[in-house]
């Protein structure tokens, strides 16, 4: 049953929060593995992500996976390891930042809808 | 995997750089160990880690499976799908703790209970700075992964606070 308060704002806004989860899953394994010889800093372009994501949501598609790449231009340590902390640590406050808008701009979306349904109550 | 399993990924990594503190203090304290229970000097030991998921397979087998987007570096690789079954975190572990493998050093002292024929004392071959570096290696890399959980922690909490009306 579709009550029709399912907002494309609201489906954005939850794509948006996947995919600031998956930043900071992406940067918390980065971050676990700053001493494993031979690892690669993994990476994903969030702009591009939420791009896919809006087109899919207007075409009624469901959600695919968040693609990663290797990121390039980091310095390499001899042991193979290309793990930048400085990097890490901005994309974690990064992906954190975006998650709390998401959470605060949901919030808001839900007391629009919350008004609305007590509207009759005044 | 979820939030929460984040929190295990980066809870995988501050075990195994506790773990390598732990084999530093270790080495710290046999520096002067001239016997042990084989008979040699004590060697220095020294963890490897390892990733859980294999980056060239793993990754890629995901890849296979995504939505067909070419990356910048022409290889494209996927997130597991969120609540794709119980596959293991992509955190980290430590493969090996391995021996080094360098000779002891000699030292002089024919009245030691452990010099050789020729009165020479094996000493284990670990340098107290190295040791150092090691350690404060693993203390960031601690840090890092923790102030990695206070991040996902606090998500978790303004997450529960669209619950809240």
């Amino acid at each position: 049953m579709n009550l029709g308060i399912e907002s494309r704002m609201g489906a954005q806004l939850e794509r948006y929060m996947d995919l600031a989860t998956d930043q900071t899953k992406l940067t918390a394994t980065n971050m676990a593995n700053i001493d494993t010889p031979g690892y690669k800093t993994m990476g994903m372009d969030f702009e591009v992500e939420m791009g896919k994501a809006i087109s899919q949501i207007d075409s009624k598609q469901s959600a695919s996976r968040t693609s990663l790449t290797k990121v390039d231009g980091l310095i390499t340590r001899p042991d193979g390891n290309n793990v930048s902390m400085d990097r890490e640590s901005l994309n974690m406050a990064e992906a954190q930042l975006k998650f709390r808008t998401g959470v605060a701009l949901m919030r808001l979306e839900n007391q629009k809808i919350l008004s609305a349904i007590h509207a009759s109550d005044k | 995997m979820n939030l929460f399993g984040m929190m295990s990924t980066s809870g995988d990594a501050m075990a195994a750089e506790r773990m390598r503190a732990e084999v530093v203090a270790a080495n710290m304290a046999n520096a002067e160990t001239t016997h042990t229970v084989s008979g040699e000097p004590y060697r220095r030991q020294h963890v490897v880690f390892a990733a859980n998921q294999n980056q060239s397979t793993s990754f890629l087998d995901s890849m296979t499976t995504a939505s067909g987007v070419q990356g910048n570096t022409g290889t494209s690789m996927a997130l597991p799908a969120l609540g794709s079954g119980t596959s293991t975190a992509p955190g980290v572990h430590i493969a090996a703790v391995v021996e080094d493998t360098g000779s002891p050093l000699k030292r002089y002292d024919p009245g030691h209970p452990d010099a050789d024929a020729e009165g020479y004392v094996s000493y284990p071959d670990i340098n107290p700075l190295t040791e150092m570096v090691d350690l404060m290696g693993a203390t960031r890399a601690y840090g890092l992964n923790g102030s990695a959980v206070q991040a996902e922690k606090s998500m978790i909490t303004s997450a529960l606070e669209l619950a809240k009306s």
